[in-house]
Parts: C-alpha cells; sequence; structure tokens
C-alpha cells in the first residue's frame, strides 16, 4: 500500500510541475566491524526549479528492514513480576524520521498516516493475546527509542536555499539488512515530491565470518568455541607455571 | 575500545568483560567453585540477553575448568570411575535442559525461569552453607573438631540395587545417586549457564560421603564434560553461543582463576566457606528483589519470533 502510494508520487510528481528533487547518501554501504561503535550517514539532497522560490517542507525518513518483534507484558502474579501477556508485531528494526518543522506543522495526521510519518503513524501487523495491541506498540517505541533504534528529530533538515542536509545516527546496535531512505518534499499539507534511496548494513569481514560459521555450521562452532577455551585454559597454566 | 559481539549482535566495551571474567575466575579461584552462578546474573545484567549469557558461560566455565582438572588428575585425586558415571547421566541431562531452555524460551519464561532458580537453587546453598559455617566456627571455639555424622555410618542411600565399586573413592554404593546427581547437575548445566559444583560438591560429601581429597577433581571432571556438551548443544539448537565474547571472558577468567587460588591459600575453611555463602545469598537477594520490585517498565522487548 505504501509502497505504491510512493510509487505513484513518484510517477506524478515530475510530471505535475517542473519540480524535481535530488538527493544522495554519503555511503550506500555501512559495515559493521569489530571496533563499530555507531556511525553517522548523511543524506544531501536540492530541489530544483521550485516554485516560489522556497523548496518547502522536507521530511527525510530511513527504515530498517522490519522484522518480527515480541513485546511481553510483565503482570504482578503471586508477589512476582511474571511475563503474561504478548502480543507479535511486523515493525522497522531502525526508524529515524527528520523534519523541516515539526511534523504536526506539515501535513496532517491522515496525510502522515498515510506515509507511516512519525513514530506515532506507524502501522504494524500484529497479533495481541489480549486483543489491543496499542500499549504493545507504544512500548515497543518505548523500547527502541531507549535504544536509540527510533527517532524524531523535528529540526533535523538543515536548510540552505533549496539544498538541505540530514545526518542520520547510526547506533552501534543497527540491525543488518536492507534500509531505505525516504526523502519527501510537502507544500501546503501535500507531497509533492518523493524519491527512495537504499542503503546496508552488514558485518565486516571477521564478524561476517564468524556469524555465518555459527548458523552455517554450528556444531563446528560449538566445538572451536569449547576448544577455544580449553586451550586458553591449558596455556595458562603454562603461562604461570614459568612465572 | 568497544567490541562487537557477532552472536549477540551488540557492542559492549572489552575492558568491563575482561574484568568481568577475571573477577568472577578470581572468586572461583578463592572458593574452589565454577563461578557460572556469578558470572551468568552478571552478563544478563548488564545487558547481555540471558540465552547468550547462559549458553556463553557454558563455554567458559569448560575452558576454565580444564586447567584444574588436569591438577588433579596429577595429584591423583580424581575418581574417574565416578566421574564417568556421573558425565553419562549429566550429558543427557544437558541435553534435556537445553530442550527445556528453549521451550522456555518460546513461552516468555525463560528469564523468569532463570531468575527464580537461582533464587531457590542460591538462597538454599547459601543458607545451608553459612549455617554450615558458622557452626563449625563455633565448635571450633569450643575445642571441638567438627560436627556431623561419623563416616560409615548407614543411609537410605546405601539401600539402592546396583551397587559398583568405586575404588579411588574407597566407596561400595549403587549407581542411582551419582546418577540422578549428574543429571539434575546436567540440567543446571544447561538451563542456568552453570557448572553445578555448588550443588555437586555439598551433595558429594554430605549424601554420597565421597572422601573430600577427591571430591574437587572429580566434580570439576564432571563440570568439564558437561559444560562443553550444554555449549555445543545450545550452538546448534539455539545459536546462542557468542565465541567473541567467550574469548574475552575466558581470558579474564583464567587469570583470575589463578591468583584466586594464591589468594585462597590464604584464608581458613571456615572462613571461605562463611564468605562464599554471603556471596552466594548476595546475589540470590539481588535476583529475587528483581522479582518483586516493580519493573520500570512492565513491557518488555524481544526481537525475533520467540
Amino acid at each position: 500500500m505504501k509502497t505504491m502510494l510512493l510509487a505513484a508520487v513518484l510517477l506524478a510528481a515530475p510530471a505535475g510541475a517542473e519540480e524535481n528533487l535530488t538527493s544522495m547518501l554519503s555511503q550506500d554501504y555501512l559495515q559493521i566491524s569489530s571496533n563499530f561503535n555507531g556511525s553517522e550517514i548523511t543524506v544531501f539532497g536540492a530541489v530544483e526549479n521550485p516554485p516560489e522560490r522556497s523548496a518547502g517542507d522536507i521530511v527525510v525518513v530511513v527504515r530498517g528492514p522490519d522484522t518480527l518483534m515480541t513485546v511481553r507484558r510483565k503482570d504482578h502474579i503471586a508477589g512476582m513480576w511474571i511475563n503474561s501477556a504478548r502480543a507479535k508485531l511486523w515493525l522497522p528494526s531502525y526508524y529515524f524520521i527528520a523534519s523541516s518543522e515539526p511534523l504536526g506543522a506539515i501535513a496532517s495526521t491522515d496525510t502522515l498516516g498515510r506515509y507511516e510519518l512519525g513514530l506515532a503513524n506507524l502501522r504494524a501487523d500484529m497479533v495481541a493475546s489480549d486483543g489491543d495491541g496499542a500499549p504493545y506498540q507504544a512500548a515497543l517505541v518505548r523500547a527502541e527509542q531507549r535504544a536509540g533504534l527510533y527517532r524524531e528529530n523535528p529540526a533535523g533538515v538543515e536548510m540552505q536555499n533549496t539544498a538541505f542536509r540530514v545526518h542520520v545516527p547510526i547506533p552501534a546496535a543497527v540491525p543488518r539488512g536492507s534500509y531505505n531512505v525516504e526523502v519527501y518534499i510537502f507544500r501546503d499539507g501535500n507531497v509533492v515530491a518523493a524519491q527512495s534511496t537504499p542503503f546496508y548494513v552488514d558485518q565486516a569481514g571477521f564478524e561476517r565470518r564468524l556469524y555465518e560459521f555459527a548458523h552455517n555450521k554450528p556444531l563446528y562452532y560449538g566445538v572451536t568455541t569449547v576448544l577455544m577455551g580449553i586451550l586458553l585454559g591449558w596455556g595458562s597454566t603454562f603461562f604461570f607455571r614459568r612465572k | 575500545m568497544e567490541i562487537y559481539l557477532p552472536i549477540a549482535q551488540m557492542s559492549v566495551h572489552w575492558l568491563i568483560i575482561l574484568s568481568m571474567g577475571f573477577v568472577v575466575g578470581f572468586l572461583s579461584g578463592v572458593f574452589g567453585v565454577g563461578g557460572g552462578f556469578l558470572l551468568t546474573p552478571v552478563l544478563i545484567f548488564y545487558g547481555i540477553p540471558p540465552g547468550v549469557a547462559v549458553a556463553t558461560t557454558a563455554s567458559q566455565i569448560a575452558g576454565v575448568t580444564f586447567s584444574g582438572v588436569l591438577t588433579h588428575w596429577k595429584r591423583d585425586s580424581v575418581d574417574f570411575k565416578m566421574g564417568a558415571v556421573m558425565i553419562a547421566s549429566g550429558l543427557v541431562g544437558s541435553a534435556i535442559g537445553v530442550w527445556l531452555f528453549a521451550v522456555l524460551r518460546r513461552m516468555g519464561q525463560a528469564e523468569f525461569a532463570i531468575s527464580a532458580s537461582y533464587v531457590i537453587l542460591l538462597g538454599a546453598v547459601g543458607a545451608i552453607m553459612l549455617n554450615e559455617s558458622v557452626r563449625s566456627f563455633a565448635a571450633r571455639r569450643e575445642g571441638r573438631s567438627g560436627y556431623g555424622k561419623k563416616p560409615g555410618q548407614h543411609h537410605w542411600l546405601h539401600g539402592l540395587p546396583f551397587k559398583i565399586r568405586f575404588r579411588q573413592s574407597r566407596l561400595y554404593i549403587s549407581a542411582i545417586p551419582p546418577l540422578v546427581l549428574g543429571l539434575f547437575v546436567g540440567i543446571l548445566s544447561a538451563v542456568l549457564g552453570v557448572g553445578g559444583a555448588f550443588v555437586m560438591v555439598p551433595a558429594m560429601i554430605y549424601l554420597l560421603r565421597m572422601p573430600t581429597n577427591v571430591v574437587v577433581g572429580t566434580s570439576m571432571l564432571q563440570v568439564l564434560f558437561v559444560s562443553a556438551s550444554s555449549t555445543i548443544l545450545h550452538a546448534v539448537d539455539n545459536f546462542t553461543v557468542d565465541v567473541v565474547l567467550a574469548l574475552v571472558l575466558t581470558i579474564g577468567g583464567v587469570f583470575g582463576v589463578q591468583y584466586g587460588v594464591r589468594a585462597g591459600a590464604k584464608l581458613r575453611g571456615e572462613e571461605l566457606r562463611f564468605l562464599m555463602a554471603l556471596l552466594v545469598l548476595a546475589v540470590a537477594a539481588g535476583l529475587f528483589y528483581q522479582l518483586v520490585v516493580r519493573p520500570e517498565d512492565v513491557y518488555s522487548l524481544t526481537a525475533g519470533a520467540p
């Protein structure tokens, strides 16, 4: 649904106006290496031939791969806090939105909802064990905000005439996979142009090989881990004997 | 410097992990236990997912225990026959435990089960140790030497069938108690990420009546095999063993043990057991507090399907 909308805008917008949007990323491939401590990518862009010499309102959304997440609720049972109810939700594993104005000033709630703009407007496929999924989704958003994986920055688009720039923070816990950067131009509360660019996050060389080893050859991986531990334990006895 | 854990998929500070390994290794060197029962809760507290903490601690225990087994073997203080019996049932127990862990994880109760089991086990073992060490303090002050039943006294356990002669332990007892003990410790190892020495050593002394000099070596032998098996099964069934985490923890651990053994030699037995009991009870109290106090957020998030 959303993809179709985006496609429709992409097709319709250039035809409707001379106005044109170009944007690019500082990098389209981000590698997680052993000393990865978070990073940043930059989205650059410009609005060409804007009417009224103003670029309009710009919204930049970065979405990570959708994943199935489980949110559990603890209840007070027999004096202890025990997980009792749960919901499973499909939501992006990373979500960052930056805008030139607070979202509410840019478009109506309906429009924002249609494009899933803003943490309050994410739509999830979900199953909740006690019927109402809304509190679970709100809890998930809270948890992801604490982890730095969900973020809203209502003043995150730096504008200079018709050019703009957005710094996208990538925290250390960023999940691997295919990401999508969507840039929207709003004028009078409507999307007049949009562009979508993918980028990828992956583990680099050694970490990637370990991850693949663990998942493709789990038996050898387990045995190797144990042998490594035993060798270290054995080695340390020689080290201490010499001293 | 931060290091990235490929299986836990998170960054941690290597110095913190190394110190955790060292401190726990040191304590286990001082007290002569594996230290898994401290390491797993500490890792979970630091933010490592419980599944990864349990499985990875098991591999650390195997590494730290190996040199201990070698030392005891040289001193001829390992009962290999008793060890073999308990390893056989321990391996079965560790397979049951890994399966049980996967079931609990799917139900969303793994965390609760781990914490609750820790509270019960550590609370019980800590209380017994505290009681015992206080009584032997008192006994020494009154000039008596120790307390308890005399060896050779009969016990209902001695009436069980399938008797085996364990020459090294100078015992002729039924194979059932060691088998059950091994099985139980195997399950503990897989579900809680502990070696189980803190349960096994008292049980060997007070239930099986093994001579104290072979108890530690034999329990280490069993712990070595069972935690190796738990690690491998967790790696195969749950993909939760993080080799980078294991590496740093083990390096810290093996050095900690060496210094701990030296420090432990300077302390007296009852004092050691008294301090150990306090430590065990403190961990139990901390975990119990987390269970009963209202959590900051009653909702919690787990990535993935389980």
